[in-house]
């Protein structure tokens, strides 16, 4: 049986916009940076960044495509308030499978970032044990209040095949 | 940069409380990261780590070896196996071309459950990182 159902085919080339209702902001860069370690200067220093070239702080590259502060969507019956394309395929787990992200400049305080996601495709294929998979491959492009490009994220998720008894 | 490059491994912890406080700064409220009953119900035996805060934490593992002269300009990876709250992992990070304004590396995370063996978490991890100017 086919995991890639009409709804589902029909959902490609499809887009989400989304504009933060506020600028990122130096405490959620800093609160990334303490949840992940990272004590850079550049995360807190606004001189040091300066003297570094930066107008301000700098964000954790990662930041931008991992929060979704911008999203201002309300939580689903699983918590999670970030976009999703509303796919579900019975009989399945959702796995992510990875991502590719560019940074094409620094992210600062004052950005108020706007996220536009395409689905770009979706695929079928079998697992090593001949499970049916479902791929969806998805884009994000996150621009600032000025238009400027900050970065871009292709994304993948997985929704895999329980086999009876649970596995797959 | 022609000196030869290298960038220590990262070990450490993640922590039921790491995930939450990962979780707060990502506005990402899943509960399988952090609800161990939601979790369990669905066949892992804890909360699971948000697979891109593996990816974050090797962002700044090679940023903060390089240094504030540089910035990540691309980062890849590929999930291999889930990972769960009171894992350890080691980032291993290997340089691959270092010029004068371009490096790039690979990477592999790898993880050792609670009581568990070790296995790989995220690979192959690719980035490229530039000069910033």
């Amino acid at each position: 049986m086919s995991l890639l159902t009409d709804d589902i085919r029909a959902l490609i080339g499809s887009t989400r916009t989304y504009t933060a209702p506020e600028p990122l902001g130096a405490a959620a860069i800093r609160y990334f940076a303490t949840a992940i370690g990272d004590d850079n200067p550049l995360r807190s220093d606004v001189r040091f960044a300066r003297d570094h070239g930066y107008a301000d702080v700098v964000a954790p590259p990662t930041l931008l495509c991992e929060t979704n502060q911008y999203a201002a969507l309300p939580r689903d019956e699983e918590g999670y308030a970030g976009h999703t394309w509303g796919v579900a395929v019975p009989g399945t787990r959702t796995v992510r499978g990875g991502n590719s992200y560019t940074f094409h400049r620094a992210v600062h305080p004052g950005d108020v970032v706007t996220a536009t996601w395409r689905l770009d495709d979706v695929t079928e294929r079998r697992t090593g044990t001949g499970a049916a998979m479902l791929v969806l491959t998805s884009r994000a492009d996150y621009t600032n209040g000025d238009g400027e490009l900050l970065a871009s994220n292709e994304e993948t998720t997985i929704f895999v095949e329980i086999a009876p008894g649970g596995g797959s | 940069m022609s000196d030869a490059l290298a960038i220590p491994d990262l070990e450490r912890e993640l922590t039921l409380t790491d995930l939450v406080v990962y979780a707060g700064a990502t506005w990402d409220w899943h509960r399988m990261h952090y609800d161990t009953d939601f979790a369990r119900a669905k066949g892992m035996a804890a909360p699971v780590v948000d697979g891109q805060m593996l990816a974050a934490l090797v962002a700044a593992q090679v940023e903060s070896a390089l240094g504030p002269q540089w910035r990540l300009s691309t980062l890849a990876f590929r999930f291999r196996n889930l990972v769960v709250a009171g894992s350890s992992i080691r980032s291993h990070v290997e340089v691959t071309r270092a010029d004068d304004d371009v490096v790039e590396v690979v990477a592999e995370v790898h993880s050792t459950p609670p009581g568990g063996t070790e296995q790989v978490a995220m690979a192959p991890v690719t980035a490229t990182l530039v000069r910033h100017r």
